[in-house]
């Protein structure tokens, strides 16, 4: 305890005199802290910092023979492919759609979950409803793609051959792009919901009984206690999740689209997404700049979009934001 | 005191944390070289005199360093690879003070990985090259180094092994960056049907489009389980390029950006796609999609073809290579004896057939080995040492093997063996002097020896494409080709003639004209070049 009064009093005074005697004297001053700070900031510099030099490859006619500061500059040459096509409007709408419903539904599915399983009395009950709900987080969507595939296939799946069965025409699904915007958002939920669930639970757990007693004297009943208490206690946990979760918003559901898709560019008005697009487009022309390239693009994008929500979130109430 | 000693090991602590989580990460990556590395530790010390006796086994190479040598192969893995590098590892340090270490990148999307390879600097010795992986383009960009000059030196038995035209035909801007094989096969296209059920319902034997779809309509009628024709969800390598094959004489196949070519006219360029012979080979499609010859769902399918065909779920497929067909037939008569299938090879309706290209199977140095003189001195040993070449090619004989009446004969099953034919995909240093064939082989050959009387040199894949210039055009098409003209192969659209008009709007929009251009100039620049008419 001494220990740490002793260096925030120290830190306090530092801050103090930095501003004379500058960012030399705040490193011997403080250096304990800072040789503890500084493997992690070693670690960021190394993995995440330094690989942004590869940026400049987007810039750049990759070559086989030159290095990458030696390699022609090209400008935005390299970013060309994303709007020949026509498609990349289309593409980061649909990108973002598909994000937006995955966070919205996935959070706002998962605390009511969380909050059922956590009512719940049974301890037995309560274990199993938790287990069959996280399973499907470890199906890969290889193996989820190809249970579709039979669940849905026109001439011999199960749900035309039960179609068949009662009389009725069969449907075919993979002609119907509309159809596959609830189909993937329903295989997204499936297979994450168990995963964020428990997110939930474990903050839900960490609430403290006596609010929930105090209430329960107060004469609240079940849906007061829950409206008033779980839910504004969760409100921390759910803005943190979304932050982090913009951050991918580009990105992110490659396999799901990937492997449920596939070839099909029938279903490609309403399924694909900048990741599907950019893979098939660089499958065969394969370009270090231009996946450089798209890659940017996605980050940029990203970078923006959480920029300005946090900014928001700042705003409304300073203490939720990331930074 | 005590109270800084801990402070200054709370600190010491964090930072030997952390230091042996990037220590783990590094050991990880170098877990390959350090594994390979260590088992040829010990044979250095022993071997170092001999190895210093040695080098005069070759002329003029410098064999005093040990060297450890990254090889690289596309597919999976053989269960017993350890035993059979280890072997060859025994002999190359006596023969060469060197080792190797087989490595495979798998199936699963090895053209990604191909590409990562060739593009990170990685230092790899010897890789993979044929006309599917790009051989030409990556050369032409400068990915492989040039070996004509390092050949004489470290590889002299093989450099006079390869016949000179081979060694020509490989070349590309005068420069040669592969060693092709020289095993002469045909992997040219043909009808595969099930033989017994058309036997049954004396349906005609398909010998050119009209007869072949006779046949699948007699499956259709017939066996309503099956499926008449697979195509699977590469629906333009499977059904439009196979059926250009039989039906429009192209010169070869893939051609890009709907380019067409027709082999007795290599000097007139014309576009393939938006002709009528594009959609009048459409409506084809359609029909067969109409009929159900082949899913509605052909887009999405995830079984391969073969495999369809050997559980029996499909009794046709439009084009398939001979090796590969009696590769299938053994398959399905494994499980089902009392089912059969027949090959009509293309080239006897097309009149001609052309023998594989050299350039369809080798191995190259890419730009980042260290070693390619001794990569290429190892390379000549897999190729023209018995021993290196059997082993790597059959595995142990005894073990894997045995030779029965001049005949490979596998020991046990596909499943029980650890090291079946050709397990480590050796198709480039095949020794046709040392190859060792299966019964069953003689079949494909008699298919060969009727297409070796018809054979006609193959004009197209000497040709290297450069697509610096135009390759967002390339990859913008590639997506368009995808979503639209896709559809329109597997029969799914219902108006051809209005999806064959939108498809083309948006190819052109996508730079279509710019890239068929620049194609048809590089395409007419190599054809005066290399003389052909």
């Amino acid at each position: 305890m001494a220990v740490t009064t002793n260096t925030a009093i120290k830190t306090n005074s530092a801050i103090n005199a930095n501003k004379k005697r500058g960012l030399l004297h705040e490193l011997v001053t403080n250096r304990i802290l800072f040789l503890m700070l500084f493997p992690t900031i070693a670690f960021f510099l190394i993995n995440s910092y330094t690989p942004m030099v590869g940026i400049y490859y987007a810039f750049v006619q990759f070559d086989f023979n030159s290095s990458l500061f030696n390699s022609p500059f090209v400008g935005l040459q390299n970013f060309e492919f994303l709007w020949k096509s026509g498609k990349l409007v289309q593409l980061t709408l649909n990108t973002l759609g598909y994000n937006a419903a995955f966070i919205l539904l996935g959070n706002v599915l998962a605390i009511f979950l969380a909050i059922l399983v956590s009512e719940l009395q049974g301890k037995w009950f309560k274990k199993i409803t938790q287990s069959v709900l996280f399973l499907p987080y470890f199906i890969s969507f290889v193996i989820l793609s190809v249970i579709v595939y039979n669940m849905f296939n026109y001439e011999r799946g199960f749900l035309n051959t039960v179609l068949k069965g009662l009389g009725a025409q069969p449907v075919d699904i993979y002609s119907k792009p509309g159809a596959w915007i609830f189909l993937i958002i329903i295989f997204y939920l499936w297979k994450h919901l168990g995963y964020s669930m428990v997110i939930y639970l474990a903050a839900i757990t960490g609430i403290s009984d006596e609010y929930y007693e105090a209430a329960k004297i107060d004469g609240a009943n079940i849906f007061q206690r829950i409206w008033n208490i779980t839910i504004p206690m969760l409100k921390t946990t759910f803005v943190v999740l979304l932050l982090f979760a913009l951050g991918s918003i580009m990105k992110g559901q490659f396999e799901l689209f990937y492997q449920m898709i596939g070839n099909n560019g029938l279903l490609y008005d309403t399924t694909d997404i900048l990741d599907t697009y950019v893979f098939r487009s660089l499958k065969v022309t394969f370009d270090v700049g231009l996946a450089t390239a798209a890659g940017v693009y996605q980050s940029i994008f990203g970078f923006v979009l959480i920029m300005t929500v946090n900014w928001i979130i700042r705003k409304i109430n300073s203490e939720y934001a990331l930074f | 005191m005590f109270r800084k000693t801990k402070k200054w090991s709370g600190a010491i602590l964090s930072i030997a944390l952390v230091g042996s989580i990037l220590a783990a990460c590094s050991s990880k990556n170098n877990d390959s070289g350090a594994s390979s590395s260590a088992p040829a530790a010990s044979p250095t010390s022993s071997s170092s005199e001999s190895a210093n006796a040695s080098p005069s086994g070759s002329s003029g190479l410098d064999m005093s360093k040990h060297v450890n040598l990254q090889f690289y192969m596309l597919g999976d893995a053989p269960k017993d690879l350890s035993k059979i590098e280890a072997a060859i590892n025994k002999m190359a340090q006596e023969d060469l003070n060197a080792t190797v270490t087989f490595n495979y990148t798998t199936w699963t999307d090895w053209d990604q990985k191909y590409k990562l390879l060739l593009s990170t600097g990685q230092a790899i010795d010897l890789i993979f090259t044929a006309d599917w992986t790009q051989y030409q383009s990556y050369a032409k960009k400068g990915a492989f180094l040039p070996i004509e000059d390092i050949l004489p030196a470290a590889a002299p038995t093989l450099q006079k092994f390869v016949p000179q035209d081979m060694w020509d035909a490989v070349k590309v801007d005068g420069h040669i960056y592969t060693v092709p094989a020289t095993f002469k096969e045909y992997v040219t296209n043909g009808f595969v049907w099930r033989e017994d059920l058309r036997l049954k319902y004396n349906l005609p034997k398909p010998v050119d489009i009209p007869t072949f779809e006779a046949y699948l309509d007699g499956i259709k009628k017939n066996e309503p389980g099956i499926q008449p024709l697979a195509i699977g969800s590469d629906v333009r390598g499977a059904l439009s390029d196979t059926f250009r094959e039989i039906s429009h004489n192209p010169v070869g196949a893939p051609l890009p950006y709907g380019i067409g070519i027709k082999y007795d006219k290599p000097g007139d360029v014309y576009s393939y796609w938006g002709s009528d012979e594009q959609l009048q080979d459409l409506l084809t499609y359609k029909r067969w999609a109409d009929n159900g010859y082949i899913s509605k769902n052909e887009l999405n399918e995830k079984t391969t073809n073969q495999e369809k065909l050997t559980t029996g779920k499909a009794a046709a497929m439009l084009g398939d290579n001979p090796n590969r067909f009696n590769a299938t037939l053994n398959q399905m008569q494994s499980t089902h004896p009392d089912w059969n299938l027949a090959y009509y090879p293309f080239p006897l309706a097309r009149g001609f057939a052309t023998p594989v290209h050299p350039i369809h199977n080798g191995f190259a140095v890419p730009k980042s080995s260290k070693n390619p003189e001794r990569a290429l001195a190892f390379y000549e040993k897999m190729v023209t040492d018995k021993r290196y070449n059997q082993l790597t090619q059959y595995g142990v004989e005894g073990t894997n093997y045995t030779v029965d009446n001049g005949y490979y004969k596998m020991v046990g099953d596909a499943n029980t063996n650890g090291f079946p034919r050709e397990a480590m995909n050796g198709w480039a240093w095949r020794n046709p002097e040392y190859m060792l064939f299966d019964q069953s082989f003689d079949g494909v050959k008699a298919i060969f020896d009727q297409l070796d009387q018809i054979a006609k040199p193959d004009i197209f894949t000497g040709f290297a494409e450069d697509y610096t210039s135009y390759q967002a055009e390339r990859a913008a098409l590639e997506q368009v080709e995808k979503q639209y003209l896709y559809p329109l192969i597997a029969g799914q659209v219902k108006d051809v003639e209005g999806g064959l008009k939108t498809f083309m709007e948006k190819a052109k929009q996508a730079g279509l004209e710019k890239a068929q251009a620049e194609y048809t100039k590089q395409w007419q620049q190599y054809l005066t070049e290399s003389g052909i008419k």
